[in-house]
């Protein structure tokens, strides 16, 4: 085997140090009739040639694409070269959480750096190392926003939220008797607020709306925290394309007391859905409640400045049951790819980036719209999705686009009812005007409804 | 080995101007700003403005202060830190997985859920459990996921329980996970072997009588929704009466999780499914050495029995097969089962951390039946080797037999002022990365060890000399062990004050 530094003289002396004569007396501990008195009912092992034929084959199983016109949650956005080639380090990928700062520094420092770069593109003063995907980070938003506001037992979430979003706090809030997640519904696209005000109370310790949310559209986190902080509540921002924090005003800056989401657009290709990017920040005041790993700055014994992992009497390893989640491994180098790819970006790339993303999506609703079958659903301002009615068969239209190697936007009815018909597009700095051109003619010769 | 050359932090070396991206020739109209003027995205206060050469720089001089599993053995107990495959990185790599889109129909992403398909197969016969999801990313994730299993079974049952137990040796995740679930924890005593005890436990210092397995069952009986039980347990060791303690929870429809953070020195060996276990993790980015990436992305897969089944997390990839005439080959094909009425619902926003369990599978079909035990094996017999040539040196605080990990304690390097986190240090100094220190909390001064089956005699050799020399230097020059590390990039860090006036982000000056 390839990957086992061995050889039988060597295996020898290290029984022969040990006192034993094979392997298998040292698992003396393990009971007899708990062992397996078989071995594995599996193949036996493959050299690297047959295993890489075999996985590339699974890879060429499944189709490719031109131009994928589905957001939805996974978006497709350009890689730079440069962040393969540095995760790619072995002191970066192989590395394990800084737990001996003194020679994880590296990983220390990023971490700092990246922090940074998140409370900067939320408007907010605190954040961590990173949470599992977009559906975690509301859990951990939602249980956190309960600590802090004491006392108040029920989280309100939009139903612009991000469907399996909102699965995965259903999931997570079901346990928690005492706790309640409550739907406030949508109005011309965006959170109803009639509805909201009405669900307003003293119980209420948060507020979860989208930003952009599922369809695409920027809530107006100031007129909804008006209403949410005279409650009493926080206001809870969730954000499931991190390129809208480009041409979005930040939510710390508009009233949001907490900014949530998912940040796997910062560098990273859809992966069928992972390894992700969840993120969380929060105000300095709130700090103390925030989970997962925290970085901080400090110094060394000659003064010198460095890194540590921090505010560690949070965690699980310190507090046991008493901590504020039982979240340690996060996605670390998914958060180095975010923070490479933020670096190189700058400030300048991620405002252009989103400039771009606006004018393809825009110039892709305006040539959807001249289509006969396609209507307008609402005005509001949106940054690469948006939601069209199409009077067509959902069907029809999609086999016309794979037949042409197009994915099309996502049957938007599948998740809303209420929007049964309609379809929710994305196109990003990816999608050129040809792309955009094939498939309106492609879209123009689906037949009309039978 | 590490760069000496310090580097600022990028926000310090900013120059406005500068740019790291070149963003393609707009071939649209420019958008419409159609955005109310409040909502308009204002100025960046961190954002560094850099060039591509530059960013390259900074992460590779910044790397450079990072230890990794190619630098050398890296010891961290209940961490398995094992070699890397590159083939393994580079599967994940290819287009095909990489582009495909989680919203996409299960038609177009075939390869993907015959994976994921193939994947789960291969735990299930590894672990000897029916039921597996792939969703839950991380081992805490996965262990949430385990309970909310235990929690829907018995309401299913029309019932609610309270308590979770826990012996006193578990990874601090275990306690924390119960309470996400909404259970009270209700701790183990354990042994003076480090396993589980079933009679009560009166502890030597303050003469308090902690209940034991037996009594905690009797007494709290049918309020114990399960028990959270490590195995082998954080000493290294196997919970011989196993199946005892499960039938025992299982007399009073208590259910068992198995933490599987240890379950490196099982594969091809022993199988929960065959002890008693009800459900369990897996730590893929520990057994099956998905990269841990500093801090992550991990995979927590969740395996169970029948009668969890059927609240697994949705969806399920299930595989249908595909009739064919006589004589031919069946062909299958695969889906996503959402239909499950009696799921607890989504853990993950999509289906788990797909890339890390592309890699779990390739580490699989790398070593097969035959590799894996092989491994196994090895893991044991090098955690071994390490017991063999230090227990002189260093106190074996419980001496039953190791498997995967050795624990010392530092009781006798502590007659010379020397504790654990000086032992920690001065391995540093010799270019290792220290094992997990003062855990599990059962061991003063614990050292836990963990080789894995990647390290070969030369490089077990050379560690053990450096333990040895370092227990000697404990004996003749105490003082410079609480320097430790000299050698390091930097000195011990200020921990204290990092927490009590923390700095968790730069701010312009």
């Amino acid at each position: 085997m390839r990957y086992l530094p061995s050889s039988p003289v060597e295996d020898r002396a290290l029984l022969d140090t040990i006192g034993v004569p094979n392997a298998e007396a040292l698992l003396v501990g393990i009971p007899k009739p708990l062992r397996l008195a078989r071995e594995l009912d599996l193949p036996t092992q493959g050299s690297e040639q047959e295993v890489a034929w075999q996985m590339m084959g699974l890879a060429n199983k499944n189709m490719r694409f031109c131009a994928q016109f589905l957001g939805a949650g996974a978006y497709d956005h350009f890689v730079p070269s440069a962040i393969d080639a540095m995760i790619s380090r072995q002191e970066w990928f192989t590395a394990y959480t800084p737990y001996q700062p003194e020679i994880s520094q590296g990983t220390l420092q990023h971490i700092f750096e990246y922090q940074t770069l998140i409370c900067d593109l939320t408007g907010l003063e605190v954040t961590n190392a990173s949470l599992y995907d977009g559906g975690t980070a509301c859990v951990e938003a939602a249980l956190m926003a309960v600590r802090v506001a004491k006392k108040r037992n029920t989280v309100l979430i939009s139903r612009g939220l991000h469907p399996m979003y909102r699965d995965v706090l259903k999931t997570n809030f079901d346990p928690h008797e005492d706790l309640h997640l409550v739907e406030v519904g949508l109005k011309d696209g965006v959170t109803d607020l009639a509805d909201l005000q009405a669900k307003l109370n003293g119980d209420v310790a948060a507020v979860m709306v989208g930003y952009p949310n599922f369809l695409g559209v920027a809530e107006d986190l100031t007129a909804l925290a008006e209403p949410v902080h005279a409650a009493g509540a926080l206001l809870i921002s969730v954000t499931q394309e991190a390129f809208a924090f480009g041409w979005f005003e930040a939510p710390g800056k508009v009233g949001a007391d907490m900014a949530c989401g998912e940040a796997m657009s910062l560098g990273n290709k859809p992966n069928f859905g992972g390894p992700f990017l969840g993120f969380l920040a929060v105000k300095d005041a709130h700090k103390r409640e925030i989970p997962g790993r925290v970085v901080g700055q400090t110094k060394d014994l000659n003064g010198e400045t460095g890194y540590v992992l921090t505010l560690t009497a949070r965690e699980q390893h310190i507090r046991r049951d008493k901590a504020t989640s039982n979240i340690c491994s996060n996605q670390g180098l998914v958060a180095l790819r975010a923070n490479i790819f933020m670096q190189l970006a700058g400030p300048g790339g991620l405002r252009g980036l989103a400039e771009q993303n606006a004018a393809k999506a825009q110039y892709l609703r305006q040539r959807l719209l001249e289509l006969p079958d396609m209507e307008a659903v609402g005005d509001q301002p949106f940054l690469n999705e948006f939601v069209l009615r199409y009077t067509g068969d959902y069907a029809a239209l999609q086999e016309a686009c794979l037949k042409e190697s197009l994915l099309p936007g996502l049957d938007l009815g599948r998740f809303y009812p209420e929007y049964a018909g309609c379809i929710l597009w994305c196109a990003t700095e990816l999608h050129t005007r040809q792309m955009i051109e094939s498939l309106v003619e492609i879209l123009a010769r689906v037949p009309a409804t039978v | 080995m590490f760069l000496r050359q310090r580097e600022p932090l990028s926000f310090e070396r900013s120059v406005p101007g500068k740019r790291g991206m070149d963003l393609p020739k707009l071939d649209v109209p420019e958008a419409k700003d159609t955005r109310p003027a409040h909502l308009k995205r204002s100025g960046f206060d961190a954002l560094p403005e850099l060039t591509e050469v530059e960013v390259i720089r900074h992460f590779t001089r910044l790397s450079k202060w990072n230890y990794g599993v190619d630098d050398g053995m890296y010891p961290l107990g209940s961490c398995t830190m094992k070699h890397n495959p590159r083939l393994n990185e580079k599967v994940a790599g290819l287009p095909g997985f990489t582009d495909s889109h989680p919203m996409a129909p299960d038609a177009l992403v075939q390869g993907n859920l015959e994976m994921l398909y193939t994947l789960q197969e291969w735990l299930k016969e590894i672990t000897g459990l029916p039921g597996v999801t792939l969703q839950p990313s991380a081992g805490a994730a996965g262990e949430l996921t385990g309970v909310m299993l235990i929690r829907a079974y018995h309401l299913s049952h029309g019932r609610k329980r309270r308590v979770i137990l826990i012996p006193d040796s578990g990874h601090g995740t275990n306690p924390a996970t119960a309470a996400m679930a909404g259970y009270e924890v209700v701790e183990l005593p354990s042994r003076p072997d480090g396993t589980i005890s079933f009679e009560d436990v009166t502890d030597p210092v303050n003469g308090k009588v902690r209940k034991g397995l037996q009594t905690l069952v009797s007494e709290l009986g049918t309020e114990i929704a399960g028990a959270m039980i490590t195995n082998p347990n954080t000493v290294g060791v196997f919970e011989y009466r196993f199946k005892e303690i499960s039938d025992l929870l299982h007399s009073v429809d208590a259910l068992v999780y198995m933490d599987g953070a240890n379950m490196n020195a099982l594969v091809g060996v022993a199988r929960p499914g065959d002890f008693g276990v009800d459900v369990m993790h897996l730590n893929l980015h520990k057994t099956m050495s998905t990269p841990h990436g500093g801090g992550g992305p991990g995979a927590g897969p969740v395996c169970c029995g029948a009668n969890l089944m059927p609240f697994l997390p949705v969806p399920v990839v299930v595989r249908d097969t595909v009739k064919v005439g006589e004589g031919e080959v069946p062909r299958h094909s695969y889906r996503m089962d959402w239909n499950r009425p009696q799921s607890i619902g989504k853990v993950h926003t999509f289906y788990g951390n797909f890339g890390i369990l592309v890699r779990a599978l390739t580490y699989c079909l790398s070593h097969g039946s035959d590799g894996l035990k092989e491994a196994t094996l090895r893991a044991i017999v090098n955690a071994n080797y390490i017991r063999a040539r230090l227990k002189d040196a260093y106190a074996l605080h419980i001496d039953s037999p190791s498997l995967h990990e050795v624990v010392f304690s530092d009781t006798l390097q502590a007659q010379h002022d020397v504790h654990t986190l000086d032992i920690a240090k001065r391995l540093i100094d010799h270019g290792y990365h220290p094992p997990t220190i003062y855990f599990p909390l059962i061991v003063p001064g614990a050292l836990m060890i963990e080789p894995t089956e990647s390290e070969g005699k030369d490089e077990l050799d050379a560690f053990c000399d450096t333990m040895l020399a370092i227990a000697k230097e404990a004996e003749e020059n105490p003082d410079a062990l609480h320097q430790a590390p000299m050698l390091a990039p930097l000195r011990r860090l200020d921990e204290t004050t990092a927490a009590r006036k923390p700095v968790l982000r730069w701010t312009r000056a």
